[in-house]
């Protein structure tokens, strides 16, 4: 099985698929003086200022970040290398901005930002998977995927946000459902009872869904995907908290822990995480524990930042909890059930700045009898190609799948797995879809569906 | 000659000097300022200390950097070391150093050997980052003007310090190749807090400042939305 099939230049002579999201409303009208002005205005009140005056004027483009970016190396089209795409607004800011390029600028003329940058840039920072492996390998220190978070957030406030995104944060903050699959709350209620039902059947236990419990210790959030499209990964946590008898509790009214705002607009990040604040506190809770999403799990981490008393909630991670519980012995294992070959793919957010890595780990070894690593792994791990919102957006599909998933499929036939783990709603999405596209066996999970398959309870 | 010479070993040089002293100072406290400024902004102000201090000194001290492109990162080291440390410990720059403003170290100084060889080896090894600049594709099509001509001026200097240490060329022409060698050098000290070369100084603190960064402030969303006229707007 081992290195059977080789993908990795397939796409060689041909045309990349093109990178075009439906825009809503684009934007009309004087476009640069409206990037501009809310450029200043983001400056002015935001934390931003700082790395744009660093990054000005350290950036040596050493291009040392082509080679850690899963897309230039599919492409190898220089406008996909992370310092060309971060150029792209620091010279904005170093003409515009910054002090010596303002001068420089009105005395001799030189680069002026026209209505053009604005389509490369739209186009540029959306395929950016802002997964920020490539910050790993800048000497300089520059962040590329922060500036793809500042260029998007400037974009958005003019309006020129993909639609995927856009349609779904309304419905989640604004419609009826609360949510950004746009689900009512009764179909997701009878989804929980046959899940109920399920783990009964399963492992002939009554494990609970707890709904709205107040005092509990944990208040759980999880994508709205979990109820419906990974309901193993959902039914896997609920067994493991039944197992160490955790007390928590989902939320009928905020059951969608999506933030889109961390990957276009820092204030639907603000708006979706108060949203969380406010039932936490009408719920009573202790902790915040978050589901199987990279992505929501990162957005959890900036509760610090934006929760207005100043004295946020401990935010765990369920595979956090979930190994807590495993090696203090409350969770058991079948070890025979597993026998396949199983990988773990470490999602970005959580795994790059090595926050949540060994855990799973530990985990999947104490019952799997057959888990290989991918290379790279851990911190290093590359994007699954759908990071940065990307994977929502149904219209850039095939661009995903063939370009930005290609390196992942590659490594996911390297290790030649029957089990991908990927705890993370948005990379099960896109692998599902990557390996559909590419012809890639095996079969892809969350990391508590599997425990699900293999947990033994008491009785 | 001898009154350029005179003029570029004086006055020029105390003046393009200081501006280098003067003029990293200023980036570097605006820098650290600009990171203190972000702090305040934020409420949450710890940093993730661990990974800040990895990734600084896995590049200030280049372990990280054989990670990826082992070999021009070799070349780009070994580089970044005769650049920073032949004119500092050569014998006769500690010399002029000790003659006018007596602070010396002369002690510390390498053997002309050694100090010959680094010149040889930074010279060579800044025309073959040119080169790799050149022929690597993606290198050259992030390229600016300033990261072609950068290299090339950095080693007038080394070369023309060379010829002067070694060769047995008429009093005339060495004269003309010190005025160069001192010129180039003035004009590097003049441009280097200006143009990326101020990484000398900003590098060490520049995950320090992403991380900052990283720490939003809490209330910019809604200033930023009443700046614009937004407020209240439906998404």
């Amino acid at each position: 099985m081992f290195k059977e099939k080789n993908i990795w230049n397939k796409l060689e002579g041909k045309t990349t698929p093109e990178m075009k999201y439906i825009v809503e409303k684009p934007p009309k009208g004087d476009r640069v003086k409206r990037f501009l002005e809310i450029f200043a205005v983001i400056l002015k009140h935001s934390n931003y200022r700082p790395i744009l005056e660093q990054y000005v004027k350290i950036s040596a483009k050493c291009s040392r970040c082509s080679v850690a970016c899963h897309i230039y190396q599919v492409t190898q089209d220089p406008k996909d290398i992370p310092c060309y795409r971060s150029e792209l607004l620091l010279r904005i800011y170093r003409r515009y901005f910054s002090l010596e390029g303002s001068i420089y600028g009105r005395l001799f003329g030189g680069w002026e930002f026209n209505e053009e940058d604005i389509d490369v840039m739209a186009e540029s920072f959306w395929k950016c998977t802002a997964c920020r492996k490539c910050v790993l390998e800048c000497p300089m220190g520059i962040d590329h995927g922060l500036i793809t978070h500042l260029a998007r957030y400037i974009m958005a406030e003019m309006d020129l946000v993909p639609r995927a995104l856009l349609i779904s944060t309304r419905e989640q903050l604004e419609g009826k459902t609360r949510n950004t699959s746009a689900i009512p709350w009764i179909g997701m209620a009878d989804s929980i009872e046959f899940l109920e039902e399920e783990i009964k059947e399963m492992h002939d236990v009554d494990v609970k869904f707890p709904i709205d419990v107040e005092g509990a210790e944990y208040m759980f959030i999880t994508p709205v995907s979990d109820w419906l499209m990974e309901a193993e990964s959902l039914m896997g946590i609920a067994c493991a908290m039944h197992a160490g008898g955790v007390s928590w509790t989902m939320s009928s009214k905020v059951n969608d822990a999506i933030n889109y705002g961390l990957f276009y607009s820092d204030a639907i990040l603000k708006r979706n995480i108060l949203v969380i604040a406010e039932e936490f506190k009408r719920l009573k809770c202790k902790k915040i524990l978050m589901g199987e999403c990279g992505h929501a799990t990162r957005s959890a981490w900036f509760m610090p930042t934006y929760w207005e008393d100043g004295n946020p909630p401990e935010i765990v991670h369920c595979i956090e909890l979930t190994h807590k519980l495993v090696k203090e012995g409350k969770i058991k294992f079948d070890t025979n059930i597993v026998s396949e070959i199983v990988t773990y793919h470490d999602p970005c957010n959580i795994a790059r700045q090595s926050r949540i890595i060994e855990q799973p780990r530990e985990i999947l070894k104490s019952f799997c009898k057959n888990y290989v690593e991918m290379t790279p792994n851990r911190s290093e791990n590359y994007c699954c190609g759908g990071g940065g919102g990307t994977v929502s957006i149904d219209e850039i599909r095939k661009y995903r799948t063939s370009v930005g998933g290609r390196r992942k499929a590659q490594q996911i036939i390297d290790t030649g797995a029957h089990y991908v783990v990927a705890p993370c709603a948005n990379c099960k999405k896109q692998f599902r879809e990557l390996m559909e596209d590419n012809k890639v066996d095996g079969e892809l999970v969350g990391l508590h569906d599997l425990i699900l398959k293999a947990i033994v309870f008491d009785k | 000659m001898d009154a350029w010479l005179e003029f570029a070993k004086g006055p020029l040089f105390r003046f393009s000097f200081a501006i280098m002293l003067l003029g990293l100072t200023r980036v570097l406290i605006l820098s650290i300022i600009n990171g203190f400024e972000a702090k305040g902004k934020a409420r949450e102000k710890k940093l993730p200390m661990n990974y800040v201090l990895k990734l600084t000194f896995g590049f200030v001290f280049p372990i990280r950097s054989f990670r990826v492109k082992p070999l021009y990162s070799v070349i780009s080291i070994i580089f970044h070391i005769g650049l920073l440390l032949t004119p500092i410990f050569l014998f006769d720059h500690a010399l002029l150093f000790e003659n006018s403003i007596g602070i010396s170290w002369i002690g510390l100084t390498f053997s002309k050997y050694f100090a010959d060889w680094l010149t040889i080896i930074t010279i060579i090894f800044g025309v073959i980052l040119l080169l790799l600049r050149f022929s690597n594709r993606a290198s050259r099509s992030i390229s600016r003007k300033q990261d072609f001509i950068w290299p090339l001026l950095l080693i007038v200097p080394f070369l023309t310090g060379y010829i002067c240490g070694n060769s047995e060329i008429n009093p005339d022409t060495y004269k003309a190749f010190l005025l160069i060698h001192i010129l180039s050098g003035e004009l590097i000290f003049l441009l280097l807090p200006f143009t990326k070369i101020a990484h000398c100084i900003l590098m060490p603190i520049s995950q320090w400042i992403t991380a900052r960064s990283w720490k939003f402030a809490p209330y910019s969303p809604e200033e930023v939305s009443i700046a614009l006229g937004k407020e209240g707007e439906k998404i």
